[in-house]
């Protein structure tokens, strides 16, 4: 039984009914009363000078309202981090990729504006386009930014202890080679936004986003206006995965046409557009050595990764740290370097997707350790046990795992999968394999450099009594924050979560740094149970002086208060409650004096109870150049085992069963840490493999759309067995941590491993597609026989 | 996504719609279920102002069996042909293509007429037509013409339809006994695929010696139209079937037939390889289902 | 130029003017305003404009409005009533289904149409009878226990 009332059970959750129904409301299911429709013009061309561009045939088209440029909207930079502000809303001088933006329209119909954005007329000199990160760092390449030379975005190079001194000591030493393929979201909405501006000079904007507080920042930055004039709008949001974490260039040019033109305007990606906008996951080349000793030990791991990174930087400053960083744990690691390139070329830029920077990265190193034990002749499990970190260590480069149920996760799934029967004994074609991985539970630091808090959340009761509002500014899309949020509130004031009623995703609202970094849980969740805490606190104040007992001897739990000693007589409350409701059919007639009664008085006394909360994580990590990333209050971890059957004629693979133990601290809602699971586990299984944005050379994407971009569907997923393990976080609300991301991390080793017992094969090269997988066996079979 | 403008007609005799076209000459399209082209039209891969949908003329949405002949109306569905009791029971081949042509909800609409005018070499109901020796039907302001569905393609989107024609149907003989037919996909993910090559065949024993007296295969993706492996079936003819030929067989598909290229679902070395095994795999279980008749 | 389609939406009588271009899923969405059908490509591939058009389901991206002239159409709205909501809807509620909820209405669709079908279908069909229907959250697991939950075999007793 659980110690909570309210938490840490399997609740459905509060969104659901309506988005069941059809009645919740995403972006472009809204229209407003005389809205304009937008549409942009995008480079048609990898690399080239922008000569001229005119606009007088679009703007003379009847119906279209405006055609804005960088000559109408500036060229104020922007970007992610502020270290690397690198792009504009339009291109100025020349563009970088195909589908850099040039030019906007608005008009009365979508018609309309995309016959008009088909008449601007623009002028371009082609140049050479540099399309891989050789290429791009070849000796006299064309270059994308002047200021970065070679078309070297960011490089990193760190070392913890002292490799060389450690590989002497090593009796095993593995290096591994490989790359996957650059990722896109694949959300099901695509984006969209609508903008209005109101006489008085606010600027509405209504998107699908994962971070309002960013996307305000960045349009107020931009458009060059207060903070306080923009409002940002998340309504239901058809899920991100990273990809929305950051304004985009629809947004900045609908609020400019909106502002320009004081009328509502909508825009819209096509599902093409999408893919050419990009930010999903980077394509990753690593290098990793890694040194252990004859009875397993770990010593040592050398780290070498370019990273494609297109023509912006986008999260890339963030996504190159993390690279690294995360690659300290879940294993004792005494010494570890690390050498990152981030690469320019004339690609969309590449930014953030779950698993932010370190999927590709621990895909290697989990095979690294699978060949270890291979060579030394230990079941890969026990190595992983033997070398696991415990609860309080810290890594190598300042991380501490103040909770770390990797052990128990690794446990479950040895239970869950009937490992020690299986490893070895798989029939032919027929392979098994783990791996574990763990990820931040929020990051350590806001994105812009600030002591800001990095969640606010308000809790009001209603002033009859009874029903708790929440107002967050946090961002609920599709993860289940909203319900999680609910549930905290319902627990830290005693009330049923029927009686949370929750308000999130707008900045007017609070500030919240919104969903990435698996932050929002613990970071959005502390500042919900304060805010829980602090309407509490005003209510029991009341209380005791209207019932003359201490505060300290009273609890609200389920609804009623509890008094810790005698209950007092609390008839003259009831009374006067009942009386304010006259008429009313529901007089309270419990034993019990129930919180609706007590809620109700507080307010008589004190008017509206406003119960306020905040976080802000302690400062965290080390104090070497780029310590900050890999921070984190807390760290949530996992261990997955993976079943492959491989057609050894075709290339095949058919995964049979994933077996998946995740500990997330103390489980608010199970349904909701079950789901983060299971959707993490098919997206690493689309990205193992099928899932490949892939281009021509003109830099053109090819499989622009959901038929040839491959996402796992119904009949590829395979069961899923998701065991929640819990342990109790100290650094966390009520003990809880992270799951959205970190549960990605072990699925594309555990697959690759199982891979490679079923055929002998080590790929090192992403996704399997049948060819690939087919290919090696190929080389692998002529190895053999040579 | 917005279609482009055109006007939309939905003619209910097959001379109504002979009619339209001709009087739209070069400006119009005709459409079945729509799910090649309106993906099309919205992609701006092709432009029509005037769109002729076939859909309501009724006698081009039927299966109907007629003595030792199937007919199959242009219009009818995938899913149509799978639920189908004549294709289930004979042309076992068709119905495992149309249940793995895109997916639950494009089978609804996604036409046999449809794949087969949209020629794409890796469309899914081709190689089984062609081993099963449909015929289409085709009729114009210049009357009717039936030829093999083998020589109507002509390359990737081309076939032998005259301008105004209009594709009305296929004719399938009813096989007799002692035969089996198979068809065999592979793409990258287990369903909604694009296949990288796709296989059928259709073999007819002879019982006196258990030998093939009958072999055709015919292979999709490995060149501009789905071709017939002529080398492969040689390689069967008056064999016993066995695990050494069908893999000669597919050696032979593999090596002499087919003539694939690279491009970005695969490499034609791969494809040829492909061949080779799909072509023993669908001659085991069309040799298997011969034999148990 | 516009015409005039008669159809039945959710056994509502509608007659609404459209032009030839417009497709049933903007019809539904932008003219009638029942937006709980969505858009996720436009082009076939995802499903989330699932509706039911005189008993099977299609993509209404690629169908066109006025092929919808005198048919009977069921779109998400009207699965749940005054009563609540409909016990698939329940059950998806329920098992953890639904995240985002982007491709749930299309997914209801999908398996409502199934299940009327097929009171009882097997994994393998509960599977094919979503597979055109893309979700990108849930990893399907908790889909097909929503729906199997649904099954005639396993009404009346216990779900688990
Ligand atoms: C999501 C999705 C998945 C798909 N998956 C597959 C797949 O797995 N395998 C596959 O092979 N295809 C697939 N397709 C393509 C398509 O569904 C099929 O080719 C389908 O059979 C086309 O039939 P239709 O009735 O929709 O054709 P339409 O789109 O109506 O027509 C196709 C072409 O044929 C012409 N045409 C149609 N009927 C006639 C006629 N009677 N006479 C003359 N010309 C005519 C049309 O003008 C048009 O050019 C997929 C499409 C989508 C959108
Ligand atoms: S919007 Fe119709 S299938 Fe995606
Ligand atoms: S719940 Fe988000 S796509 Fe299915």
């Amino acid at each position: 039984m659980s110690k909570f009332d309210v938490i840490n059970s399997y609740a459905p959750r509060i969104d659901c009914p309506d988005k069941a129904t059809g009645k919740a409301i995403f972006t472009d299911d809204l229209s407003k009363p005389g809205m304009l429709y937008g549409a942009m013009l995008q480079s048609p061309h990898a690399h080239a000078k922008i000569l001229s561009i005119d606009t007088s045939k679009a703007k003379a088209l009847e119906g279209v309202k405006a055609v804005i440029t960088s000559k109408e909207t500036g060229s104020v930079k922007y970007g992610v981090s502020p270290a690397r502000y690198d792009e504009t809303m339009f291109a100025t001088d020349k563009v970088r990729y195909v589908g850099d933006e040039i030019a906007a329209v608005a008009a009365t119909s979508l018609e309309i504006a995309l016959n008009a954005v088909a008449l601007i007329q623009v002028e371009y000199e082609v140049l050479p386009a540099v399309l891989t990160v050789e290429d791009a760092m070849k000796e006299g390449a064309p270059q994308l930014h002047e200021a970065f030379t070679n078309n070297l975005c960011a490089e990193v190079h760190q070392e913890f202890g002292n490799v060389e001194e450690g590989f002497k000591q090593c009796d095993i030493i593995k290096t591994t080679t490989m790359k996957n393929k650059r990722q896109d979201g694949a959300f099901i909405e695509m984006q969209a936004c609508i903008a209005e501006y109101d006489r008085r000079g606010t600027l509405t904007l209504t998107t699908s986003t994962q971070v309002p507080h960013y996307v305000q920042r960045t349009v107020a930055m931009v458009l060059g206006m207060d903070v306080g004039k923009v409002r940002v709008i998340k309504p239901y949001v058809g899920a991100g995965f990273g990809i929305k974490a950051a304004a985009n260039h629809q947004e900045l040019a609908c609020c400019f046409l909106a502002r320009m033109l004081k009328k509502p305007v909508k825009m819209n990606y096509t599902r093409e557009q999408v893919f050419m906008y990009g930010r999903a996951r980077h394509q990753f080349s690593h290098t990793i050595t890694t040194g252990a000793k004859k009875d397993g030990t770990l010593v040592a791991l050398k780290h070498e990764c370019y990273l494609d990174g297109g023509a912006y930087t986008s999260f890339g400053i963030a996504t190159v740290y993390y690279t690294g960083s995360l690659l300290a744990g879940p294993y004792k690691l005494p010494n570890m370097s690390y050498d990152g390139y981030r690469v320019y070329n004339n690609k969309p830029a590449c930014g953030a997707q779950r698993g932010h920077g370190a999927v590709i990265a621990r895909a290697v190193f989990e095979q690294q350790m699978d060949m270890i034990a291979e060579e030394i002749g230990m079941d890969p499990l026990e190595l992983r046990i033997k070398n696991m970190m415990n609860t309080g260590d810290t890594t190598c480069n300042d991380l501490n795992m103040s909770s770390f149920g990797m052990s128990e996760c690794i446990e479950a799934v040895r239970d869950g999968s009937g490992w020690d029967k299986k490893k070895g004994n798989m029939p032919k074609g027929k392979g098994i394999g783990m791996a574990c991985g763990f990820f931040v539970s929020g990051a350590g630091f806001p994105i812009y450099r600030s002591d800001t808090f990095h969640g606010t959340v308000i809790v009001k009761l209603t002033e009859d009594g009874g029903t708790a509002l929440v107002y967050t500014a946090s961002a609920e899309i599709g993860q289940g924050s909203d319900t999680a949020f609910a549930m905290i509130v319902g627990e830290a004031l005693g009330i049923p979560l029927e009686n949370v009623r929750l308000a999130s995703g707008d900045t007017d609202m609070g500030v919240d740094l919104g969903a990435y970094s698996s932050r929002q849980t613990l970071m959005t969740g502390h500042a919900a149970k304060e805010a829980g805490e602090h309407a509490k606190q005003q209510v029991l104040e009341v209380l005791a002086e209207q019932l003359d007992t201490p505060l300290e001897d009273m609890d609200i739990k389920n609804g009623c208060i509890e008094f810790k000693n005698q209950t007092p007589d609390f008839s003259a409350l009831r009374t006067r409650y009942i009386k304010e409701h006259r008429g009313w059919t529901d007089n309270p007639e419990s034993e019990k004096l129930t919180f609706k009664e007590a809620s109700r008085i507080a307010f008589l006394e004190k008017g509206s109870i406003v119960g306020t909360g905040k976080y802000r994580p302690h400062w965290l990590g080390g104090k070497f150049k780029g310590a900050a990333v890999g921070t984190s209050p807390a760290y949530g971890c996992s261990a997955q085992v993976a079943e492959v059957t491989v057609d050894m004629e075709t290339g095949q693979i058919t995964i049979d069963n994933i077996v998946d133990a995740h500990d997330c601290g103390k489980a608010i809602n199970r349904n909701s840490v079950e789901g983060q699971m299971q959707g993490s586990i098919s997206m690493g299984i689309g990205e193992t493999m099928h899932e490949e944005v892939i281009f021509n050379d003109k830099g053109q994407v090819l499989n622009s759309d959901l038929a040839e971009y491959k996402i796992v569907t119904a009949m590829d997923m395979p069961p899923v067995k998701a065991i929640v393990v819990e342990s109790d976080e100290p650094n966390g609300p009520y003990g809880a941590k992270e799951v959205g991301e970190g549960a990605i991390m072990p699925t594309i080793p555990a697959i690759l491993n199982a891979v490679y017992d079923a055929t002998g094969v080590r790929m090192n090269e992403l996704p399997l597609t049948p060819e690939r997988v087919y290919t090696a066996i190929q080389a692998y079979k002529e190895r053999s026989n040579a | 996504m917005l279609l482009p403008k055109f006007e939309f007609y939905e003619p209910t005799s097959i001379q109504e719609a002979i009619d339209l076209k001709k009087k739209y000459r070069g400006k119009a399209k005709l459409m079945a279920g729509g799910t090649d082209l309106l993906v099309h039209l919205k992609k701006k891969l092709v432009t029509a102002d005037h769109l002729i949908s076939l859909a309501k003329i009724k006698e081009l949405s039927q299966v109907q069996q007629a003595g030792d002949t199937l007919k199959i109306g242009t219009c009818v569905t995938m899913s149509q042909l799978s639920k189908s009791a004549v294709i289930q029971e004979k042309f076992g081949a068709i119905k495992t293509a149309s249940d793995n042509l895109g997916t639950h909800l494009i089978r609804n609409r996604a036409t046999l007429g449809g794949n087969v005018c949209n020629a794409s070499p890796a469309g899914e109901a081709l190689p089984s037509l062609i081993v099963y020796q449909a015929q289409v039907r085709l009729q114009g302001p210049e009357g009717k013409r039936k030829i093999p569905v083998e020589s109507f393609f002509k390359g990737p989107g081309k076939t032998d339809i005259h301008e105004g024609e209009i594709l009305v149907g296929f004719q399938l003989p009813l096989p007799e006994k002692n035969y089996g037919a198979h068809y065999l996909q592979l793409g990258k993910r287990k369903s909604s695929e694009i296949n990288v090559v796709n296989v059928a065949a259709f073999v007819e024993i002879n019982p006196a010696d258990q030998t093939v007296k009958t072999a055709r295969i015919a292979l999709g993706s490995v060149a501009a139209t789905p071709i017939r492996s002529f080398h492969a079936e040689d390689v069967l003819t008056n064999k016993a079937p066995g695990e050494a030929v069908f893999y000669e067989a597919g050696e032979a598909a593999r090596h002499k037939d087919c003539q694939p290229i690279d491009d970005f679902r695969g490499t034609a070395a791969y494809r040829r390889a492909m061949i080779g095994v799909l072509t023993k795999r669908t001659l085991e279980t069309a040799c298997k289902l011969a034999m148990a008749q | 130029m516009k015409k005039i389609v008669t159809l039945t939406i959710n056994k509502e009588h509608y007659e609404v003017a459209v032009e030839p271009n417009r497709t049933l899923a903007d019809l539904l969405r932008y003219d009638l305003g029942l937006t709980g059908t969505k858009k996720g490509c436009d082009t076939g591939d995802c499903g989330a404009c699932t509706v039911v058009l005189d008993g099977d389901v299609v993509n209404s991206c690629l169908v066109l409005a006025l092929q919808a002239d005198n048919t009977t159409i069921e779109t998400i709205e009207g699965l749940s009533n005054e009563d609540g909501l409909h016990p698939l809807q329940e059950a998806f509620v329920e098992k953890g289904a639904i995240q985002c909820g982007f491709c749930t209405p299309g997914m209801i669709m999908s398996a409502k149409n199934l299940l009327d079908k097929n009171g009882n279908p097997s994994d393998t069909e509960i599977r094919e009878g979503l597979s055109g229907n893309l979700c990108r959250c849930t990893g399907y697991t908790k889909i097909f226990e929503a729906v199997s939950s649904q099954c005639s075999d396993n009404q009346g007793g216990s779900n688990e």
